[in-house]
């Protein structure tokens, strides 16, 4: 591995050091209170600072300096994301898309064949932009386990991508595209989100408004959450609007540690061959030099998983499931009842 | 359980290779209360709290606490709301759903546990196996049986551990019989069968440790799979089942000593024999 991500050396040092930041722990130090307050509050790592440094593939850039590239390397590979996504894992990501959703059963709800009499479900597919895992939610709740009450909210930060995902989903069923909401938000801050704008160019004219705390069943994010420019506040804000009892599910490329061969050819693989399919295929070297480089920054599942842990929710077993030696991995949490 | 003594670190160690019922544990530690630590709490989970959850040790130890239960509190809230629904709906994930929402939580909730309605089959054998401790008590004559008849009876109670769920055990063994699922059904029998040679007293520390607990794995796994096809009064005929299976692994028991000291005593004499022509051996 070539360095810790910064993300988790700041979160390791912040919680190391001694809190300066309440008034009652400095002038009381034997107070409870200091204590009680802790899981309430949000630890600094957490709280997005667009001058903090983080990670750009190799590079270190600022958080604000990250969004703004990788919204440019999305804009750019937009028309091409399918194709190319195809040809660096010969096809195999559809069978983890397929898995992810089928593991997560949407929609399920026991004895009837209808929705749960409580509520409808409401699945909110962040960095969700081509539609690929809002569409698979939408027929396994609506065909498979015939429930139509439920509604997929699809959010990326990326407008490119909303409207290749808009343009995908003219070929659904007309009840299943009005189950579909598309909206403009950035993941780490979900109360400012705004429909996608019909016009690319001009200024967004809606108004923006806000996804309300504990009003999601499912929150997902697949192959999105490592260009997150803060990854812990996305996970405390995935934790503020779902529901009490409410999962979170993360589809991410991980490490291929535990299997020393296999990760050698697929290191080779991943260098040499995925820069080049992009400079041949989408005629564009750089984005997917970067797709490599961030892959191989992202945390461990382990690692991973103890943020997951640390912004609140509970996980069962180990807390993740390898696809593929670890290719890629589902991290699932759930939000415990309070 | 602090041990009655204070032993040299080597010493313990020694003893737990070997198997800590050993015979220097005196048997009436057994009857001692058991410690379950305190399970992590709901909200926060500490990474080590998680990493403890992956239990190793295959034998019960009088000198160490149990490792921590499998199962943590919201999944036990989970798993013991969908228990009460296995009779009616059996282990499936209507269940589980049907647990969630009784624990105050979501349909979804439920595919956050690993191995969906496996999970549900894992508590089921957990709960039981954990429960038999607490029941020998309630066994009549347990106290005058011998090691003998304390597995057969300790057995039996296991074995109605399943009355409740009888009519779905069935699809239970065709889901712990699914190639993801054999390990850990496998690890839960053995734990089963140490179980209950432990509850009855045996301190054996010799090779039979190993073969008096395949062989009851196997009658157990035997007895169950009678008992969901079992449709006479009190389960008698599964009661008669296990009592002769129990009977003929004691009579090959008794006959591979039998064939053991033969050949040992033919194989001395054979060498005696020789020596006393003056082959030097």
């Amino acid at each position: 591995m070539v360095a810790r991500p910064v993300v988790l050396r700041r979160a390791l040092r912040s919680a190391l050091r001694p809190s300066a930041k309440s008034p009652i722990a400095l002038a009381r130090p034997f107070s409870s209170a200091a204590a009680r307050l802790a899981p309430n509050s949000t630890p600094d790592y957490a709280v997005p600072d667009p001058a903090r440094p983080t990670h750009f593939g190799f590079e270190t850039v600022t958080e604000a300096e990250k969004r703004e590239r990788v919204a440019g390397v999305f804009t750019s590979v937009a028309e091409s994301y399918d194709r190319m996504n195809d040809l660096m894992s010969f096809g195999w990501h559809r069978i983890w898309k397929d898995h992810f959703v089928a593991s997560l059963n949407p929609g399920f709800s026991p004895l009837t064949d209808g929705p749960d009499p409580r509520a409808s479900q409401h699945i909110l597919d962040i960095a969700g932009g081509t539609g690929d895992i809002a569409f698979r939610m939408l027929h396994t709740a609506h065909v498979v386990n015939r429930n139509p009450d439920v509604r997929v909210t699809i959010s990326d930060i990326n407008p490119a991508m909303l409207t290749v995902g808009k343009q995908r989903s003219a070929a659904l069923p007309a009840s299943q595209q009005a189950a579909l909401t598309f909206v403009e938000a950035n993941a780490e801050d979900l109360t400012k989100t705004t429909p996608l704008s019909p016009n690319l160019s001009a200024p967004n004219p809606h108004p923006t408004s806000a996804i309300p705390s504990n009003s999601v069943d499912l929150y997902t994010v697949a192959f999105g959450i490592r260009n997150f420019s803060n990854i812990p506040a996305a996970l405390r804000e995935a934790h503020r609007v779902l529901k009490p009892g409410g999962v979170f599910a993360c589809l991410e490329f991980s490490k291929v540690d535990k299997h020393p061969l296999f990760n050698t050819i697929y290191k080779e693989w991943s260098f040499r061959a995925i820069p080049l399919i992009g400079q041949l295929v989408a005629g564009d070297r750089d984005s997917y030099q970067y797709l490599v480089e961030s892959i191989e920054r992202f945390p461990s599942q382990e690692e991973f998983r103890d943020m997951i842990v640390d912004a609140g929710f509970v996980v069962g077993g180990c807390g993740y499931e390898d696809l593929t030696g670890g290719v890629a991995a589902i991290h699932k949490g759930m939000k415990p009842r309070q | 359980m602090p041990p009655t003594r204070s032993i040299p670190a080597t010493a313990a160690a020694t003893r737990l290779l070997l198997r800590p019922t050993a015979a220097a544990t005196p048997l009436r530690l057994r009857s001692l209360p058991r410690q379950i630590p305190a399970a992590p709490s709901p909200s926060r989970q500490t990474p080590r709290a998680l990493l403890s959850q992956s239990h190793t040790r295959l034998y019960r130890s009088t000198t160490h606490p149990p490792p921590p239960g499998p199962f943590t509190p919201t999944k036990s809230a989970i798993l013991s709301a969908a228990y009460a629904h296995v009779p009616e709906h059996g282990f499936t994930p209507a269940s589980l759903a049907l647990g969630a929402r009784a624990a105050g939580y979501l349909d979804i909730s439920t595919t956050i546990l690993p191995d969906g309605a496996f999970s549900l089959i894992k508590w089921h054998m957990y709960a039981q196996r954990v429960g038999l401790a607490g029941r020998e008590g309630s066994i009549a004559g347990f106290e005058e049986m011998d090691v003998k008849a304390r597995v057969e009876a300790l057995t039996w109670e296991r074995l109605m551990g399943n009355k409740a769920v009888i009519w779905r055990w069935q699809e239970a063994l065709a889901i712990m019989a699914q190639p993801t699922y054999v390990p850990a059904s496998v690890k839960e029998l053995a734990e089963l069968a140490d179980e209950i040679w432990y509850l009855a007293g045996d301190v054996s520390v010799d090779p039979a440790w190993y073969t008096k607990r395949a062989s009851l794995s196997a009658i157990y796994a035997a007895a169950e799979l009678f008992m969901t096809n079992d449709r006479s009064a009190g389960f008698s005929e599964t009661r008669n089942f296990l009592r002769r299976r129990l009977g003929e692994a004691g009579e090959i028991g008794d006959a591979t000593r039998s064939v053991r000291e033969w050949l040992s005593f033919t194989a001395s004499a054979g060498v005696n024999v020789l020596r006393s022509k003056g082959v030097p051996i």
